[in-house]
């Protein structure tokens, strides 16, 4: 993707060609919904966020200074959207202890194989208070490094660190709770040999 | 489990793309909604320059009331210490706001200021 495509299609929509933002919408639609999708887990709803994120962002265009790239601008715009839709209507989750019942409790190692526990964290993740899951979110799902993620929020980089580092704290706790925490660290165990 | 661990675990999870492709309708449903947005005319803004002067009155207007009713009720408690105050020329508007009913007619302003207030809050939050 192409920073000088993204300037240039810019330029036209601020100079009043509107038809210049389907290019913006083609290079940068895979990225935003995948992003949304991270946030939510639900595809309907992350096309959804990402259609109004696009629309934000052509409102707020006259606002990129260009100091930053498009980019950057632009999934700020988007995670900040999406955080503050996700604030207002939650993702819809399942509670820990229904994550954690096996699916086939004659299995040897309780039916809670590795799709399973994968599916537990990522549950747990989504069941964390806002401001952790969206660090995690963006570190761990969308592969931001500290200072993207940290850009993105809008937050320092030693926020986005002590984020992490608590939501890791408080996503072990919940995860330790589980009514097969036994088993959870067994899968967890058998992976790190 | 320790923190390694769980960092380990949400690397791996992580790094197994769950790529979405975009519903093929995606981009048409953008560019509808982005064409209806620059054929909506812009929101009227609120005509601050025409509203001004009876603003500006209106401020003018309580401050003189509410001084007037200071001075008044501090009459009233005060009368044995201070002097006697000329009669001002807003002395008979005073005492018919006062028969009127000033304080709640005040309240009921303020009330109406705090849900003016709140409102324009909560759209331009939404927005």
């Amino acid at each position: 993707m192409s920073a000088s495509e993204d300037q240039a299609d810019v330029e036209k929509v601020l100079a009043g060609d509107v038809s210049a933002v389907e290019g913006i919408v083609r290079r940068w639609q895979g990225p935003l919904i995948n992003l949304a999708y991270r946030f939510c887990r639900d595809r309907g709803r992350a096309e959804e966020m990402a259609q109004e994120a696009f629309l934000r962002a052509y409102r707020a265009l006259k606002g990129w200074r260009k100091d930053a790239a498009f980019s950057t601008w632009l999934f700020a715009l988007a995670t900040n959207l999406y955080c503050s839709e996700l604030r207002r209507i939650p993702a819809a989750t399942v509670s820990l202890d229904d994550v954690s019942e096996p699916r086939d409790p004659r299995a040897p190692d309780g039916g809670l194989e590795e799709r399973d526990r994968d599916y537990a964290v990522r549950q747990a993740v989504l069941l964390l208070p806002a401001k952790y899951r969206e660090a995690l979110t963006l570190f761990y799902f969308h592969g931001m490094d500290v200072q993207a993620a940290a850009r993105s929020l809008g937050l320092s980089e030693g926020t986005v660190k002590a984020r992490l580092f608590r939501g890791r704290e408080i996503l072990r706790t919940k995860l330790e709770r589980l009514s097969l925490a036994p088993r959870f660290e067994r899968a967890c165990n058998k992976e790190a040999l | 489990m320790r923190n390694q661990e769980l960092d380990r675990i949400l690397s791996r999870i992580g790094s197994e793309k769950e790529e979405i492709i975009p519903s093929s309708g995606f981009t048409a449903s953008v560019m509808d909604s982005v064409r209806r947005e620059a054929t909506t005319p812009p929101p009227i803004p609120f005509p601050w320059k025409r509203a001004l002067p009876g603003l500006a009155a209106g401020c003018v207007a309580l401050v003189l009331i509410l001084t007037e009713m200071v001075t008044h009720l501090h009459q009233h408690t005060m009368a044995p210490e201070i002097p006697a105050l000329t009669v001002s020329a807003f002395d008979p508007i005073l005492k018919a706001a006062l028969n009127a009913g000033i304080g709640w007619i005040f309240l009921a302003l303020l009330l109406s200021l705090a849900s003016v207030m709140l409102s324009l809050r909560l759209t331009s939050a939404k927005t």
